[in-house]
């Protein structure tokens, strides 16, 4: 019993620890264990990789037949075969990861842009979901801070990874478009679904989340919108003191700024968890073991990692490449492409686990999954990419046009009032999803100005 | 059903408590007549009691002179119905378009409150959820012809500023109005009001003032991909979004209205009392139909004469066409609201006033304007959302303003003041504005 229960509660400290991290899945993936009130070790094994697989409505029922092995030992030794069984096999969205060499070879063989882009589209995503898995597998050996901040870094490393192949290609309108898209797309369709569809499995009584942290968290966006919209109106009113490269020098100022204030936000939310910690000292040797018992060992998960990581960018480099050539090829506009379609993509996964998470009667997690991606987009990658673009000397600033600034400012409005009550229903998430109908229809009929 | 006046009844006599069937019809009437100030101490004398016959009947079978006197003679301000008449004569002999103007603003005035009476009554036979409906869909039927007049006649900026400036009236002066009024009779301490309530109807207030602001960026940042048509197809998918979002906000509301209205009818025990006031309205259900539609044809002829004249008086008094659609027009249409929304915050039912304001900028902002589109659309009209930017701005600004002084849940005459003032602000700013020649009505 009591090995059952310090368990439990170290997965309640790590939780915590994650689940102020924000958008982290390993954080919502022990804090689900811990809320369901687990009794054994193989039972809780078996529920962390139903909570990764539930993304995938298929995989469940594979996991609840428990085809799991037993799990003692502390490091698990896997050969290769194991290893790749256990990544690739046992995930039936892995079915989707052919397409990815398929776009390849479309790409090479025929002249269509159009079905490249589709094709790399669907093979990107199992990608996404087994790099967000590998990182939960990594973040368990390198202990709660460094493993706090890799999720932290990595949760959203797929509009990374497109964003500095697009940014090397200078093609900065689409990194700009691309991390707003997902933005949007994260404030209002993934949590407009999650207060919907939990609305309606519990449409008697209002859900509730933390108004403290909602309230934190619509701070840290208003405060990235101001950060984007300084040097966007300075350049629309033409009052910048030397022309063009004002606005630069404007924009690089503010995202170093912006990085201190997220790593601020991150040492913040580390120190507010030590109540918890101090009854866990006595549980140092569980707490060694949990950390060394997932799947697969931890080279495994630095080697997988790596391939993932790799494979990523091959097909984002592709991607990137795509877009134009699809535009013109389904008559619709870049902006609509990279507002809409690639972020709707690259955040399948958290998606379907915010909706899941709300289901559950776990807003709080949807929420962090949700917001707490917006802001690390907005607080750590559009400023990380202007630094990166400052380094590789290509000119990528904070002035996203007036359009989609004057689009962030008012969606972020939106959301901040809907969040500052602390409770949810079906309504609002509606309200929310037909914001995001709206704001994607105005995309629709919108071009920028012509400088790439 | 916030911008319902039937549940605002019901409530407001479940609230007060009464006691016995005359009492309650009484007090029925009171709360219509109570808009006219007059009015109120001819009840408190209880002579109008007196001309009302008996009613165990459910539904009266009045006479045509029974009726006419019932709708018509017992309420004060329908000695202004003359004037609507007086202005067609003026209309036709004399050539002052500002005297026409003035004349039919004043003859619509109690057309508007009769309307409103009319739509009531017809609620009480048509069960809460129809009569809901009703309400909710009929609440501004006044500005809603007006712009459907001026559509037809292809006066898209009227419509345009007409609606904008209902909500904006709606949002400062009604509200303000309220606040204050409520605020100096109980200034010993804050007036409550639903917290819940105001806070999704500002989130409305919000997505509304999102559908408008999009079409008006792309427009002015020419970032349209065809310029010209791109902005009406948004709008009109936008309008259709719109129309959804308002279909889903009656919906969700009336879920909710069932489950708050269970409690209340176990506490009272005034179940018998409650469906006997659904039934037992002044005029039947016939009569109030018909009277719907005579007050509706009424008004539309007046509307149709209204409109022609907004040009000549504009130019004739020497004041901007914007000024007299968004300030003007709507303090007229909207009177017989606001005197109702005052009249509740001064008995402590914040959450009437607030229904009645707040519904009101909700209806016309999600329902009304979007609805204009539509019926654009099949008129074959290019009535868009870009309500150019500067309204646009306005609207913007406001909604953000009123959304932070609901947000805390109390009022106070101070807060009434500010948004009084605030309302006198815009009204200033119409005042000197004029649209830029390219866009002419």
């Amino acid at each position: 019993m009591r090995s059952q229960i310090s368990c439990r509660e170290l997965y309640l400290m790590f939780s915590n620890l994650f689940k102020s991290m924000g958008c982290c899945k390993v954080s919502s993936l022990m804090q689900a264990q811990v809320e369901m009130g687990l009794g054994n070790e193989v039972e809780l094994k078996s529920l962390l990789e139903q909570e990764t697989d539930s993304r995938q409505t298929n995989a469940a029922s594979l996991m609840e037949q428990g085809l799991h092995r037993e799990r003692r030992a502390k490091v698990p030794r896997n050969n290769v075969v194991q290893s790749f069984k256990i990544v690739i096999l046992s995930n039936k969205l892995n079915l989707l990861l052919p397409f990815g060499p398929l776009a390849i070879l479309v790409h090479y063989l025929t002249d269509s842009k159009g079905w490249f882009f589709l094709l790399s589209l669907v093979g990107i995503t199992p990608l996404a979901e087994r790099l967000g898995y590998a990182t939960e597998q990594l973040a368990c050996y390198t202990g709660s801070t460094v493993g706090g901040l890799l999720n932290a870094t990595f949760g959203n490393v797929i509009e990374l990874i497109i964003s500095i192949i697009a940014l090397k290609n200078g093609m900065v309108r689409v990194v700009q478009l691309t991390l707003l898209g997902s933005i949007l797309s994260n404030m209002l369709l993934v949590l407009g679904c999650a207060f919907f569809f939990g609305g309606l499995v519990f449409s008697r009584k209002d859900q509730v989340f933390d108004k403290g942290n909602a309230v934190v968290s619509s701070g840290m966006l208003l405060m990235a919108v101001m950060g984007l919209l300084f040097p966007t109106v300075l350049h629309y009113t033409q009052s910048e003191v030397h022309a063009g490269s004002s606005v630069l020098a404007l924009s690089r100022f503010i995202s170093c700024i912006m990085l201190v204030a997220y790593a601020a936000y991150l040492f913040f939310q580390l120190k507010s968890q030590p109540s918890v910690y101090t009854e866990e000292r006595n549980h140092n040797t569980e707490m060694s073991e949990d950390d060394e018992d997932p799947e697969i060992s931890k080279w495994e998960a630095i080697i997988w990692l790596s391939i993932f990581t790799a494979w990523v960018s091959i097909l984002s480099g592709y991607l990137v490449d795509a877009i134009e050539g699809a535009s013109v090829s389904w008559k619709i506009p870049v902006s609509f492409i990279s507002v809409i379609l690639l972020p709707i993509v690259g955040n399948a996964a958290e998606h379907a686990g915010a909706v899941m998470f709300a289901m559950k009667d776990k807003l709080d997690l949807s929420l962090g999954v949700a917001i707490g991606s917006s802001i690390q987009i907005s607080m750590f990658l559009v400023p990380f990419c202007v630094v990166i673009g400052w380094m590789m000397g290509v000119q990528m600033d904070l002035n996203f046009q007036l359009y989609e600034t004057a689009t962030l400012f008012i969606t972020v409005i939106v959301v901040a009032f809907f969040l500052h009550e602390g409770t949810s229903n079906y309504f609002k998430g509606l309200m929310l999803i037909l914001c995001y109908l709206i704001v994607a229809a105005s995309f629709f009929v919108h071009e920028g100005p012509r400088q790439g | 059903m916030s911008c319902c006046k039937v549940p605002v009844l019901i409530e407001a006599q479940v609230e007060m408590g009464s006691v016995n069937e005359l009492e309650h019809k009484s007090l029925f009437r009171q709360e219509e007549d109570a808009a006219q100030t007059k009015e109120a101490s001819l009840m408190e004398q209880g002579s109008l009691s007196t001309s009302f016959p008996q009613h165990t009947p459910k539904s009266p079978k009045n006479s045509v002179l029974n009726s006419i006197k019932i709708v018509i003679f017992c309420n004060k301000l329908n000695l202004l119905l003359p004037f609507g008449p007086l202005a067609i004569l003026v209309h036709y002999m004399i050539d002052s378009k500002g005297w026409v103007f003035l004349l039919t603003l004043v003859g619509i005035t109690p057309l508007a409150e009769r309307l409103g009476y009319a739509t009531e009554q017809l609620a009480c036979y048509t069960g809460p959820t129809v009569g809901g409906l009703l309400n909710a869909t009929f609440g501004n039927v006044t500005e809603l012809i007006i712009s459907i007049f001026a559509l037809k006649n292809g006066m898209i900026r009227v419509v345009q500023l007409t609606l904008l400036g209902s909500i904006l009236s709606n949002m400062l002066l009604v509200l303000g109005c309220a606040f204050f009024c409520g605020g100096l009779v109980f200034y010993q301490k804050d007036q409550v009001f639903d917290k819940g309530t105001a806070t999704v109807n500002s989130g409305l207030l919000l997505m509304a003032v999102m559908g408008i602001l999009f079409p008006a960026v792309l427009h002015y940042t020419h970032s349209e991909v065809h310029a010209g048509s791109s902005e009406l197809a948004l709008s009109r998918f936008s309008s259709c979004i719109m129309l959804i979002a308002y279909a889903a906000y009656l919906f969700f509301q009336l879920k909710s209205q069932s489950n708050s209205y269970s409690p209340l009818d176990e506490e009272t025990n005034q179940n018998e009392e409650t469906s006997a006031e659904d039934e037992d309205p002044e005029i039947s259900k016939w009569e109030a139909i018909i009277w719907l539609s005579i007050l509706t044809a009424w008004v539309s002829l007046l509307s149709g004469y209204l409109v022609d004249a907004i040009e000549g008086a504009s130019v004739s008094w020497n004041i901007p066409i914007s000024f007299i659609s968004t300030i003007l027009l709507p303090i007229v249409g909207n009177a017989a609201e606001h005197a109702g929304a005052i009249m509740f915050a001064m008995k402590d039912k914040l959450d009437l006033s607030l229904g009645v304001a707040i519904g009101s900028s909700i209806q016309i902002s999600m329902f009304a304007v979007p609805f204009c589109v539509v019926i654009g659309w099949m008129m074959g009209q290019q009535m868009d959302l870009n309500f150019q930017l500067f309204e646009t701005a306005m609207l913007f600004i406001t909604v953000i303003v009123v959304a932070f002084f609901l947000q805390e849940g109390t009022s106070n005459y101070f807060k009434g003041l500010m948004l009084i003032l605030c309302y006198l602000i815009v009204a200033a700013s119409f005042f000197v504005h004029e649209d830029p020649p390219q866009d002419g009505i």
